[in-house]
């Protein structure tokens, strides 16, 4: 199962555990992702326009890296750029990698 | 001249501008800590012999606001025309700093960059090449750091240099239909591949963001649904017990000393004098104002160990790791910033709910913050626990946790009433890196808070005191009233028709209620109106009165058992707050019929408490209710009719708006 992950490098020297995936493996949300990787963001799925926007402006949008820290049943924490944030579980749903 | 300070929640705008004007706004290190624009004359030092006027605003990550703090400041960057904008850029997270940075370069108002907390970035090893930012901006960059006043002179002598002059933009939006959803989407992508550009050219990492460190092993036992909350409440046990209990007492028996040693003295000069005037001053004013001024260190006390916990980063995951349960009750995880603020004063706690975005939410949160027991209320505690309980810790602690649980039993009450349906609320927290709390900070914090304490001891309570006085000593016709006629007062003639209310509490005397009626002022005023209306002054040196029999001295005049004193205690405490609170609340609700619920539901709270502590502790003590059970019970059922009545026509009303809504989408639709 681990070749089939293409561990790929980007600019920044982060190894991106999904990229090249391709919708074949299936979506998953944060909460499936496994702790200390980072992701490409597919899609953000909150039903807000107001919150994706803002979810935006911090720089989690579709394309950028997120990188999962912990995450608990209800909540988890991210780094989005070079900030760390609690999300809870709804919006860790809404973010598809 | 005016000077706007903007930039992210968290990047130290109010620091540098509290080192800047000399000023001691509230600074705390969690993202949302100011809400309000706020402005002061800068310096000297730093604008020379110009009038330069500094205006902090509240973080922002960019100029479409998304909290109701937001808006303030794109609202201000957009009309108010500042001569020039001080950009105050988180140096540890340039990346997502710039976007806001580029937007505010495009307004034309020169912006100068401060490029701060550099202290951080160089323990980290993050190199940021300041003059290539300065050149891919087209505006100047300094390095500062805020809480050391490093690079601050500069920094404004140059925004001051540049105010009038015209700002070249280095990346411009392009002309695009501003309601067009998915063009303003592909601008703003531009716009931050813009800044990644900028970003990947001018900064070097040693460390990368992304990596797991020591603090986040710490944050993940701190976020821990179990662990997290245990922590949390062994922290907060801790900062009461310190302050109420142990290093707070030990410096007010020692201020109380003094306050007493005054007090003789005064009564000493004016021993000639007529016997009213000598009640005046020596018993009304420094007796009164003594009685509250005495419980300064424990409050004081407190303020310093709250800074502390603000200045650290903890309220960050504080707010992370209640969110869940928050939740449950139709609150959010930021409702915690709120109830941990209003410890110390309700009328902050109230304003820090505009973080909160849910509108609902939001008035929810400022309707509940001020159970939990404010500074002001900490010497009503402090006096009862001292009278009634010999000191006992409990007291304190149990007021504190009642106080929650009545924050979660409220917010399940407006769940109710409003109607609350299923409703998507997210919740997303900065964690900020932890950070060595400033002692000196905390110091400052806590000397500008007992002087605002001494100030309202100065002029409100004495006034109150000295106004309680006066109509306790006279009668309707102006005349002394004699002793064994106390009854006869203008005070008591005006508390006794509330103190029938009261009966069914236990403590339906006119005393008590013109004390609890004062405190709706300030609640430090309860404490003063029982020290004029009982004469008494000494109330929580409690070894000493121990030793005279003082404390069952003013537990005697009161004519309280523990049962009604605890009573009397949850019902100032839990009672709608001080007028200046529901003034905060007023304008955080903008809405008639929520405040009018707010301050309902705390009279009804407050009666309910003390109701059931009466009737249940003379029944467990005594073997029967006490007085007035059945007038008490009838006035119990008439609140849950009411909110029975008000849920209803709330929900009512609620439907009828949800399908209008419907209805006019419908319109559109066939349209």
């Amino acid at each position: 199962m681990e070749l089939a992950y293409a561990m790929n490098k980007n600019s920044a020297g982060t190894v991106i555990k999904n990229e090249s995936l391709g919708t074949a493996a299936g979506n998953m949300t944060l909460l499936d992702a496994e702790p200390g990787q980072t992701y490409i963001i597919k899609e953000i799925n909150t039903d807000d326009d107001e919150m994706n926007s803002f979810l935006f402006r911090l720089g989690c949008y579709q394309g950028e890296p997120i990188t999962l820290i912990s995450k608990k049943k209800k909540s988890c924490i991210v780094v989005i750029k070079d900030g760390r944030y609690n999300l809870d579980k709804m919006l860790s749903e809404a973010i598809i990698i | 001249m005016r000077i706007a300070f903007a930039g992210n929640p968290n990047s130290g705008k109010t620091t540098m501008y509290n080192a800047l004007t000399g000023r001691n706004e509230k600074i705390g290190n969690w993202g949302g800590v100011t809400v309000g624009s706020k402005e002061f004359q800068l310096k000297k030092e730093f604008a020379g012999d110009k009038e330069v006027i500094a205006v902090d605003l509240p973080g922002a990550y960019s100029m479409s606001p998304f909290t109701p703090e937001e808006g303030i400041t794109s609202e201000y960057v957009r009309t108010a025309n500042p001569d020039a904008i001080v950009n105050i850029v988180d140096a540890t997270n340039l990346s997502r700093s710039l976007f806001f940075t580029t937007q505010l370069l495009e307004l034309g108002i020169p912006v100068v960059v401060a490029l701060n907390k550099t202290d951080i970035n160089e323990k980290e090893g993050t190199k940021i090449d300041v003059n290539k930012l300065s050149a891919k901006l087209n505006c100047p960059v300094f390095e500062t750091v805020s809480t050391e006043n490093k690079g601050l002179a500069e920094m404004i002598a140059k925004a001051i240099s540049l105010a009038g002059t015209t700002q070249k933009a280095p990346y411009l939006q392009a002309d695009i239909d501003l309601h067009d959803k998915n063009a303003v989407d592909a601008e703003d992508r531009k716009r931050y591949s813009f800044v990644n550009g900028i970003v990947s050219d001018v900064e070097t990492r040693k460390t990368l963001s992304a990596e797991t460190t020591s603090a986040d092993k710490v944050d993940g036992i701190l976020t821990n649904p179990i662990a997290g909350i245990l922590v949390f409440a062994v922290v907060m046990w801790g900062v009461f017990w310190v302050s109420q209990a142990w290093l707070g007492p030990l410096v007010a028996d020692w201020l109380v000393g003094w306050i007493e040693t005054f007090q003789g003295w005064v009564a000493g000069q004016l021993e000639n004098s007529p016997a009213i005037l000598s009640a005046l001053l020596a018993d009304g004013i420094v007796g009164g104002v003594g009685a509250v001024v005495g419980f300064l260190p424990l409050v004081m006390v407190m303020y310093f160990l709250i800074a502390l916990l603000e200045d650290c980063g903890y309220m960050a995951r504080v707010s992370a790791v209640m969110d869940p349960i928050f939740k449950r009750v139709g609150l959010s995880g930021k409702s915690v910033i709120p109830v941990v603020i209003g410890t110390g004063c309700g009328i902050p706690a109230i304003m820090a709910c505009r973080t909160i975005r849910d509108e609902r939410e939001r008035r929810a949160t400022s309707m509940l913050t001020t159970f939990i027991p404010c500074g002001a209320k900490i010497p009503v505690i402090a006096l009862f626990a001292g009278a009634f309980f010999n000191g006992a810790g409990w007291v304190s602690t149990l007021s504190y946790f009642l106080g929650l649980v009545l924050i979660f039993l409220g917010a399940l009450l407006i769940k109710g009433i409003t109607g609350y349906k299923y409703r998507k609320s997210f919740f997303i927290m900065e964690l900020p890196k932890w950070k060595a709390p400033s002692l000196k900070f905390a110091f400052k914090s806590m000397m500008e808070r007992a002087k605002a304490y001494i100030i309202k001891a100065a002029t409100i309570i004495l006034i109150c005191n000295t106004v309680v006085q006066i109509m306790q000593t006279f009668d309707w016709h102006f005349q002394v009233v004699e002793e064994g006629a106390e009854n006869t007062s203008i005070l008591a003639s005006i508390a006794s028709p509330f103190a029938i209310l009261l009966i069914p509490l236990g403590f339906g005397v006119w005393q008590l209620a013109a004390a609890a009626i004062t405190g709706f002022i300030a609640k430090e005023n309860v404490v003063g109106t029982l020290a004029v209306v009982y004469a008494l002054t000494s109330f929580i040196d409690t070894e000493e009165l121990a030793m005279t029999g003082g404390a069952n001295t003013v537990a005697a005049t009161m004519g309280l058992t523990s049962v009604t004193a605890l009573a009397y205690l949850f019902f100032n405490l839990y009672t709608p707050p001080c007028f200046a609170a529901i003034g905060a609340m007023n304008s955080e609700m903008k809405s008639r019929g929520w405040l009018w619920g707010a301050i309902g539901l705390q009279l009804g709270t407050g009666y309910t408490i003390a109701f059931l502590i009466n009737q249940f502790g003379t029944l467990f003590t005594e073997g029967h209710f006490a007085a007035g059970f059945v007038p008490g019970l009838i006035a119990e059922a008439c609140m849950v009719a009411a909110v029975v009545l008000i849920g209803k026509r709330v929900r009512a009303h609620f439907d009828e708006q949800y399908q209008l809504h419907k209805a006019s989408k419908a319109a559109k639709a066939t349209a």
